[in-house]
């Protein structure tokens, strides 16, 4: 993983994690997460304070996920972002026994094996981050502004299927929210019906 | 990719499976059948241009489920592609009641466990030529249980064509259908409005038909990429449910949310029955629903009855009143308030007899409407045949008065044949007004219709209050009747001028039984009216006082006779045969024959449509088409912006129309509705005029030529 970015050990403080049955609204303060990754290091979004951050729930078993990983379009979009100093993290809230869910290594391994770039690949057995954010699907996209505040949150593109032939011809709102925010936009849109399969919790 | 296979075989047939185009039906996973697909359809053979159902029947293997056409939050609904051939046509999917599904983590989705069947109509084109037809479809669809597997199949049914088909499937169809939400009911049984609450919407059902329900719940159906999180629902006293939608979008306007209340005992359970609601009607009926005070309605019933007095259908009957009372000035003041009475007795008489009418068949579970008589064939039938006797009296053809004197044929209608024949006289004028839809008449019966039946019945006590009071203060105040000319011959001619006018009803008449019963209908008909006209001349010729008492017998014999028998061979047997005319066949030019669905399809694709609610024996209706929207202003405008036109014709009351006028508070035609793409509906007055219009046309899309 060519992170350029130190994570630092640091134990921030641990929001409460919130069973809000909805998302936090575009617009509110993103609330905190702190999980550990795949190399063990804890990380919290109040760390990335100041910087743009995607958070992206990921399952690797679901034909969502695998048609933006197969394709190469998620890897395509981390690696253009992260980049360009924005904060990638990957987030499996599968919990154990469920479809989906990871140990330490067997992440890394999918990493490697699915050349992904993101950041960092967070650990979320509890679901807790998961919950915090109440995200359902995965792929389930939000997107964080150095405020602190929520931009974008909901499908990572325009068409809800699970055929990679599809991605050619869809809108990303992801490129599109951080585009027009790194180049100092309105967002055309800060929010859409997110799609795919439903998160594995406990 | 190649990674994968090392690491997921299971996926890589799942993949495989997707772009698979084989003749299987089934969606295997890991050597287990996930879903069965296949299609089915509820008709042994294809009629042209018979509309027939084919379904989509999925069978899931155990926990596994599909989705509906919102799948919640997470999932992806099942899609159909037809491969069909030119000129076929498939409607919309109908989804049945779905299941809530609730996975840890709050998540909650819409789908089918086990088996579903999707419905799409299909509709033939009018000609075919080959023996049996293919028709095939892609179904893609995700199914899912602790993971989700997309699948997708290519099916094909193969059928007969023939000229007749019969039912199949019958029980499986009649299953899925019982589970598709219905239309919302009438307002009287449950009203809907909505509220937009920041970063919610309310939907507030008041109905005291739900209440009996322990659960009822609402499925949203959001458009685009509006997010909507879990309605919940809320009792309130008296049958109000509030249904609390949290909603995250851009747009600060949007006030309403399609989608299905679903009621039953328990949540999931059978048995369970829904209404669909849909935003444009919901936002229409709110729009369109009469608001006012009582007293406000009742007054326009009797400014509606006193302008129906000038309605075209009624000027002859009414112009022969007046005579009644030219010829009366100057007589006795108690004759002329007692024929006037009996003349108001009349239109009271009717009024009333058509209220009890309507009560009688509101309570028995019919749609009522103004003017439904008129959609009757046999009821247009005997108008025709007493407009020409009247006319043919008018004429003189069989007028009981002496020779000398020209005026003693009024007087037989009036004086002579006293209180009778001014009580029939009322009857008959109002009779002859019902086709007639004076201004004001339509909101004040819009109201009443959904009132109960003694408020409808108030209110056309009220019509006939207002149609008769000419007539009670002229018989009241007699001095006033110095106003009028002096009698004298201009009245016979006036006379005879009336009686074309009433052969002009007669004309409309007979177009009338045209659109409803063909041409033949009217061939066979004016057979009969032919005989009718002998049998009145035989009758002012022959059956004189003068004759003797034999041949005023052999005449009356001959006349019934001849009206007997030309009544059971042209009407009973000939006009009988005929049948009713569809919709579909009257449409002429750029209008389209209209269907709830046709519609729907056309709102679904984002289009502009504008719907011309007619019948054939609507005046008002046939004035508006020919001066307002076929004219070439209007006709160009339409085009120009591409609005999809409709006709939808309710000469012979169908009922998914009836069903439509309800929702808009209109008792009848016409109605003319334009439904902006993505707005609500626009609803225009029953008289139109070209910049009415244009105008709203310029408010919803400006006029792109033009610039």
């Amino acid at each position: 993983m060519k992170t350029k970015l130190l994570i630092g050990l640091l134990a921030s403080l641990v929001s409460t994690a919130l069973f809000a049955a909805d998302s936090p609204p575009v617009g509110s303060t993103a609330p905190d997460i702190s999980a550990t990754d795949s190399k063990g290091k804890t990380q919290t979004l109040s760390q990335y304070k100041g910087k743009y951050v995607v958070l992206e729930w990921f399952n690797p078993e679901c034909p969502f996920v695998k048609k933006h990983y197969g394709s190469g379009n998620m890897q395509k979009l981390q690696e253009e972002f992260t980049g360009k100093g924005v904060v990638w993290l990957t987030i499996d809230s599968s919990a154990p026994g469920l479809d989906g869910n990871l140990t330490a290594e067997q992440a890394n391994q999918r990493i490697a094996e699915w050349k992904a770039h993101s950041t960092a690949f967070l650990l979320d057995p509890d679901g807790k981050a998961g919950r915090t954010y109440a995200a359902k699907n995965t792929p389930h996209m939000f997107v964080i502004n150095p405020e602190g505040k929520i931009v974008y949150e909901g499908a990572i593109d325009s068409k809800a299927t699970a055929n990679p032939a599809d991605i050619a011809s869809s809108n990303n709102y992801v490129k599109a929210a951080l585009d027009e925010s790194l180049a100092g936009k309105t967002i055309t849109t800060p929010s859409s019906r997110p799609y795919g399969c439903s998160v594995k919790y406990k | 990719m190649i990674a994968w296979r090392r690491r997921a075989p299971a996926f890589f047939a799942a993949l495989l499976l997707i772009g698979l185009h084989c003749a299987a039906l089934a969606q295997t996973y890991e050597g287990r059948e996930l879903v069965h697909a296949s299609l089915v359809a509820d008709s042994s053979a294809i009629v042209a241009g018979k509309p027939f159902t084919v379904g989509l029947l999925l069978r899931m293997a155990p926990n596994w489920h599909t989705y509906w056409k919102f799948p919640g939050d997470a999932g992806i609904p099942t899609e159909m592609k037809w491969n069909l051939p030119p000129g076929w046509k498939v409607g919309e999917i109908q989804w049945p009641i779905p299941l809530i599904l609730k996975e840890p983590g709050d998540i909650l989705i819409y789908g089918y466990h086990d088996e579903v069947l999707l419905l799409q109509e299909v509709t033939p084109p009018v000609s075919l030529t080959e023996s049996t037809i293919k028709l095939s479809a892609e179904a893609t669809w995700l199914v899912c249980e602790k993971i989700c597997i997309p699948g997708s199949a290519k099916l094909q049914i193969e059928l007969p064509v023939a000229t007749q088909n019969a039912s199949a499937n019958d029980e499986l169809f009649a299953r899925y259908r019982r589970a598709l939400p219905q239309n919302w009911p009438a307002g009287k049984v449950a009203s809907a409005s909505w509220k937009r609450n920041g970063a919610e919407l309310q939907l507030t059902v008041e109905s005291a038909a739900l209440a009996n329900y322990p659960v009822a719940e609402f499925f949203p159906l959001p458009e685009g990429n509006l997010v909507v999180g879990h309605p919940k629902t809320e009792r309130g006293a008296g049958g109000r449910i509030d249904f609390r939608v949290p909603i995250e979008t851009k747009d600060p306007k949007l006030a309403s949310l399609n989608g299905v209340v679903v009621f039953g005992q328990d949540e999931n359970g059978a048995g369970r029955n829904a209404w669909s609601l849909d935003r444009n009607a919901a936002a229409a009926a709110t729009v369109a629903a009469p608001s006012g005070s009582l007293a406000k309605f009742l007054l326009f019933g009797f400014l509606g009855g006193f302008i129906l007095n000038l309605m075209p259908c009624v000027l002859p009957v009414i112009s022969l009143k007046i005579f009644g009372f030219i010829q009366h000035a100057g007589q006795d003041r108690r004759r002329i308030l007692r024929s006037g009475l009996a003349f108001i007795a009349g239109i009271f008489a009717w009024f009333i007899g058509l209220a009890l009418l309507l009560i009688i068949l509101k309570s028995a579970g019919r749609e009522i409407t103004w003017a439904f008589q008129f959609t009757n064939p046999y009821f247009v039938l005997f108008m025709s045949a007493v407009v020409l006797v009247f006319a043919l009296n008018l004429f003189g053809v069989f007028e009981i008065s002496l020779p000398q004197s020209a005026n003693r044929g009024l007087l037989a209608w009036t004086a002579r044949e006293g209180e009778a024949g001014s009580f029939f006289q009322g009857v008959f004028a109002t009779v002859l007004a019902t086709p007639c839809t004076a201004p004001f008449l339509g909101t004040a019966l819009g109201f009443a219709f959904t009132q109960s039946g003694w408020m409808i019945f108030v209110m056309f006590v009220a019509i006939a209050a207002g149609m008769s009071s000419p007539y009670l203060l002229l018989s009241a105040q007699p001095a006033w009747l110095r106003l009028l000319p002096k009698p004298g011959d201009w009245m016979l001619r006036v006379k005879q001028l009336m009686g074309f006018l009433l052969l002009a009803t007669l004309l409309f008449l007979l177009w009338v039984l045209g659109a409803e019963r063909g041409i033949e209908a009217v061939i066979w008909t004016a057979c009969f009216l032919l005989a009718l006209s002998v049998a009145c001349w035989m009758k002012g010729a022959f059956l004189v006082p003068t004759a003797s008492f034999a041949t005023r017998a052999l005449v009356l014999v001959l006349m019934l006779a001849l009206v007997l028998a030309s009544g059971f061979y042209f009407i009973g047997a000939k006009f009988n045969a005929t049948t009713l005319v569809t919709g579909d066949s009257q449409t002429q030019g750029d209008w389209r024959a209209f269907t709830p669905e046709r519609l729907q399809a056309e709102l679904d694709q984002g289009h502009t449509v504008f719907v011309d609610f007619t019948a054939a024996w609507c005046l008002t209706c046939k004035f508006n088409e020919a001066a307002v929207l076929e004219s070439s202003a209007v006709h160009d405008a339409f085009q120009r912006r591409g609005i999809v036109k409709f006709k939808a014709d309710w000469t012979n009351a169908d009922p998914a129309i009836t069903k439509i006028l309800k929702q808009f508070g209109r008792p009848g035609v016409p109605m003319y509705v334009l439904y902006p793409a993505g707005k609500s509906p626009i609803l225009f007055p029953e008289l139109l005029t070209q910049s009415i219009i244009l105008d709203k046309l310029e408010t919803i899309s400006p006029d792109v030529a033009a610039k």
